[in-house]
């Protein structure tokens, strides 16, 4: 976000004294007031932004239509997303001051959302204002950047019918104007229209002018210039004043010369030398000050001269009420400063270096940058980008900061080892690696080098400006090395060098003025991200504990709260649900403070912790705990809940026995995914594919199967553990041997399950092993043989005892309530298993929604039956089920009649959603 | 402007270009279009030609003409080193020489 709010960008312009009056085109935008994209399109000088001041200064046509107007002056820097909208945001601000103070800081914050999450919560505090806006962005064709034309088709996707859009731009922009243009959403002013009619330069010349032209002069001038506003008004004002006027006009309508420039002339032979060269001297400023021009040119009447200029109508365009700005209109600077680079190139520079000290002076290092650029005063410029870089992180303009390195010549960056590493920062986190390598590389260069031979001579020799910056430079150069390594895959290299960071830290502490602690909190979150990834969870957990501390000690809460979730994350794929709830529980504490506005990641600690109270089969409290996270909305949100709400919400429906509704939240919740640095260790398919393998959804089962390329001979790792320990579940609940389904046999799924739990082991991942435990368990009661399923249940449930798992066995159903009920029979755990009965029985808990699965079939389904009606939930016909079971299609018929009977419907499709109600599915088919 | 050889079909589009706009340019705005070079024609027209680097830079020239509000004519890729490119309008005889500095 930019440092300070220019005031001067927002300054709605006032339509000027004197002013031709364009009523047919006022006419037009007053009748368009339904179009949400007002396009105003022409090149420069053909009076956009004149005209627009003059139709918001009128009276709407109607009382009715009723109207505030914001305007926002866009310029280069613009470029940058989180300027661009943040200067929208403060635009619409000016006449609806409590509109957009959340988005505001969303942006300002260090981890901002999506654009789109800003926009829609802009457009939601849009849809509840009243009255209607009429929002000017002047001379959008400054902008280039996709991102922020995406943004903007998104807004106008969705814009409210109070909000009109008015583009003023020398180009069309890239926007989805075709179909805008279909369905009536927009109205279009283009250079014929807006171009001056013989009458108009009638009116304008003789009139506003006071020109006593002829017919003939006022044509022979409206057709040389065509109608081209800037050039008639460089005419008027050389016609001034001037005895032989048709001489003149004459003169130039037979001339081939660019006739902005040709007048242009004219005009400036016309002024006394002190304001020619006023003029010319500060046509290199974007806006004019008198203090600013006075710094510039080197004299005292800036403010009188500026006056001047303002009362004689030469070109200068106020830029707020009190006459303190101005600008020049574009193409009369753009040919002034034409005229100054060609006839005193070194003239232009020293008034740029002179532009670039008074900037600095005056607190705006943005533009001391600019005009030490613009004025090839590259030792300067980077001399004042290093001193602005740690604030521009901060306030996250890497896009402008790499702009500027960008600028500068090679060599004069690769002498500066604090702006070489700032710069493969700016890289990394604008998601570019080439380069990124080279750039740390120059910097180290100079780390190697003794201290004495740094001063070295003339262009070898090292510059550095910024002493605290160059303390920290061997631990920011290892962070970045980190980084590097981790975006090219490499998390070996990743963990090293992030280490050696922390090690530097620890070296360099007493050389800094203040402790590193942002460093250490980078270095330790990718060591974690680094271990996690790879399945190391227990170094996971301490890199992300080591940079939850530095964090808490430099004050970042915000950053804090994303590591509480990849810790939480660590925890509960660790088995330590307490420790998990602990770290949600403390991450909360820390953003209590009421004074504090609502943080980023707030929401998702709820989210975190409702899960944890479905898996204790609390879910009155689990849906309760959604709806505050739901209740804090986007703002408090971080990009990843809205899909970690889905699937929370989708796994308690699950649980509750609403399948339909879980697959239908799974797979919205696949729609809102975004991913972040983290391991996508549970990803959203495979909880869907979980579902479907309880409703029986045989081949949609199969389909993500094929999909994934999974397989029961696969190599096992980490990242693929959900999806393994779900195929192994997919082939089990295979009627039969599981032959049949073409995705792995019984034996082979057994197989699958022990070396999924030796890895699970090995990566002391206790909370994949009480799964996997279980599912051994069912396994072996398949087969009939209870002693040995009750063997890894043991296991399985005094691991999870302590840290109080009930969902993991009750959502199991009947085949589970057999095995425990055996386990109880056997006295192992018996007050836990009694617990996990009761829930599985139902009843005694009023916290437990009983699934309907316990729900009985007053006549049970045989076990035929229960394999016909699988075969029904898949898109086989009759004869090819009756194939599939090696049976006749009469018996199929008898089996299907039958099970409609018990099932109390009269349809395929009702009986497979009974049966998806009733669980019937999931069980097991006994053999 | 860099030593990029200017033959066509190169992968970043570099090569030796022809902008023709509207009306006559004084040879003070050499400066503005990067130092390419200004040949005025006959027919009131004015191609601003030489090497460009890529087409980055290709579009960003034709940027600044739209900035000026020059009506544009044409833009044609030529051939460095051989006399005429497809232009198909009379010029100076000396127009095909490498401007840039």
């Amino acid at each position: 976000m930019p440092a300070a709010l220019l005031e001067t960008k927002l300054y709605l312009p006032r339509p000027r004294v004197g002013l031709v009056r364009r009523p047919r085109l006022v006419e037009r935008l007053d009748a368009a007031s339904a179009a949400k994209l007002m396009l105003v399109s022409a090149p420069a000088g053909f009076g956009k932004s004149t005209l627009l001041a003059e139709w918001l200064a009128g009276e709407p046509a109607a009382p009715a239509a009723a109207r505030s107007a914001a305007w926002l002056q866009l310029d280069r820097d613009d470029n940058d997303p989180t300027s661009f909208w943040t200067y929208l945001i403060a635009a619409l601000r000016t006449v609806m001051p409590e509109l957009g103070a959340s988005e505001l800081a969303l942006l300002a914050s260090p981890q901002p959302p999506s654009i789109q999450v800003v926009l829609t919560t802009l457009l939601n505090d849009l849809g509840t204002a009243s009255g209607s806006i009429v929002l000017v962005l002047d001379d959008y064709h400054l902008i280039e950047s996709h991102e922020i034309h995406d943004g903007m088709a998104f807004l106008l996707d969705h814009l409210p019918a109070h909000l009109q859009l008015v583009i003023a731009s020398r180009a069309d922009p890239a926007m989805p104007l075709a179909r805008l243009r279909a369905r009536g959403d927009l109205i279009e002013l283009r250079a014929a229209e807006l171009r001056f009619t013989p009458s108009e330069a009638a009116t304008y010349l003789n009139g506003a002018m006071g020109l006593a032209l002829t017919p003939q002069d006022v044509a022979a001038l409206e057709q040389r210039t065509e109608g081209w506003i800037a050039a008639l008004q460089l005419a008027a004002l050389s016609i001034q004043g001037r005895d032989d006027v048709t001489g003149f006009i004459a003169g130039f309508a037979g001339d081939d010369r660019y006739i902005v420039d040709y007048l242009a002339e004219e005009v400036l032979q016309r002024q006394p030398p002190a304001v020619r060269d006023f003029l010319l001297q500060t046509s290199i400023l974007r806006r004019l000050s008198a203090p600013l021009c006075d710094a510039v040119t080197g004299k005292t009447s800036g403010r009188a001269t500026l006056e001047a200029l303002d009362r004689g109508n030469l070109f200068v365009v106020p830029l707020d009420d009190r006459r303190h700005a101005y600008r020049y209109h574009h193409l009369f600077a753009d040919v002034l400063r034409v005229r100054l680079t060609d006839e005193s190139p070194e003239l232009a520079r020293r008034l740029h270096r002179r532009a670039s000290d008074w900037y600095a002076e005056n607190g705006d290092p943005s533009m001391a940058i600019e005009h030490a650029l613009a004025g090839d005063h590259f030792e300067r410029a980077a001399d004042l980008v290093e001193l602005a870089m740690p604030v521009a992180r901060r306030d996250r303009q890497e896009i402008t900061l790499r702009r500027w390195l960008e600028l500068l010549p090679e060599e004069v960056m690769a002498v500066r080892p604090v702006l070489s590493n700032g710069y493969a920062g700016c890289l990394l986190t604008t998601g570019v690696i080439d380069g990124v390598d080279r750039h740390l590389r120059d910097a180290e260069r100079w780390l190697d080098v003794p201290l004495e031979q740094r001063a070295g001579t003339g262009t070898t020799r090292m510059v550095v400006v910024d002493q605290n910056e160059f303390h920290r430079l061997p631990a920011a150069l290892a962070v970045h090395r980190a980084g590097l390594a981790l975006v090219t895959g490499d998390l070996s290299g990743t963990v090293a060098h992030a280490h050696r960071a922390l090690h530097l830290i620890d070296e360099t502490s007493d050389l800094l003025a203040v402790d590193y602690d942002l460093g250490r909190g980078a270095a330790n979150a990718l060591i974690g991200l680094a271990t996690w990834t790879a399945g190391d969870l227990n170094s996971a957990r301490d890199g992300y504990l080591g940079s939850l501390e530095s964090m808490r000690r430099a004050g970042h809460v915000a950053d804090l709260l994303g590591c509480s979730i990849a810790l939480a994350d660590i925890q509960i794929a660790l088995g330590r649900l307490r420790d998990a709830e602990r770290t949600y529980d403390q991450a909360l504490q820390l953003v209590a403070d009421p004074a504090r506005p609502l943080l980023r990641g707030t929401a998702d600690m709820y989210v975190g912790l409702s899960a944890l109270h479905r898996e204790r089969n609390d879910f009155a409290r689990a849906r309760e705990l959604l709806a505050i996270s739901t209740t804090l909305g986007e703002n408090g949100a971080l990009p990843q809940n809205r899909y970690r709400q889905r699937v929370v919400s989708a796994r308690i429906r699950e649980a509750e026995g609403d399948l339909a509704g879980a697959v239908e939240l799974l797979t919205e919740a696949q729609s809102v995914y975004v991913g972040d640095f983290s391991p996508n260790v549970r990803p959203v398919p495979a909880l869907r594919a979980r579902v479907w393998i309880r409703q029986g959804r045989v081949d949609d089962v199969r389909g993500w199967v094929h999909e994934r390329a999974l397989s029961v001979a696969d190599d096992l790792s980490y990242l693929r553990e959900y999806e393994h320990i779900t195929l192994a579940r997919a082939v089990l609940a295979q009627p039969g041997t599981g032959r049949e389904a073409g995705l792995g046999t019984h034996d082979q799924a057994s197989e699958l399950l022990a070396r999924l739990l030796g890895a699970a082991e090995a990566g002391h991942r206790e909370g994949s092993v009480v799964e996997i435990l279980m599912l051994q368990a069912l396994a072996y009661r398949l087969r009939g043989d209870l002693p040995a399923a009750l063997i890894p249940l043991e296991r399985a449930l005094r691991m999870a005892e302590p840290e109080g798992y009930v969902r993991i066995f009750v959502d199991e159903g009947p085949a589970m309530a057999s095995l425990l009920t055996a386990a109880a029979g056997e006295g192992i755990a018996p007050g836990y298993v009694g617990g996990l009965l009761a829930a599985l029985g139902g009843g005694q808990d009023e916290h437990v929604t009983r699934p309907p699965a316990t729900e009985a079939l007053i006549d049970p389904l045989s076990r035929r039956e229960l394999d016909v009606l699988r075969l029904l939930g898949s898109d086989l016909g009759g004869p090819e089920i009756a194939r599939e079971l090696v049976v006749s299609l009469n018996t199929v018929r008898t089996h299907t009649k039958n099970i409609y009977a018990k099932l109390g419907v009269t349809n395929r499709r009702a009986a497979v959603r009974r049966a998806g109600e009733l669980d019937l599915l999931s069980r097991t088919p006994g053999r | 402007m860099g030593q990029t050889r200017a033959t066509p079909g190169q992968p970043h589009g570099a090569g030796c270009y022809e902008i023709r706009v509207e009306g006559h340019l004084a040879k003070r705005w050499a400066g503005w279009f990067d130092g390419l070079k200004l040949i005025r024609q006959s027919d009131g027209t004015t191609l601003i030609s030489g090497l460009v680097e890529d087409q980055a830079a290709l579009h960003g020239l034709l940027q600044k003409v739209r900035d000026t509000g020059l009506p544009l004519v044409g833009v044609t890729r030529v051939e460095p080193d051989r006399g005429t490119g497809s232009t198909a309008t009379p010029r100076e005889p000396d127009n095909h020489q490498r401007s840039t500095p």
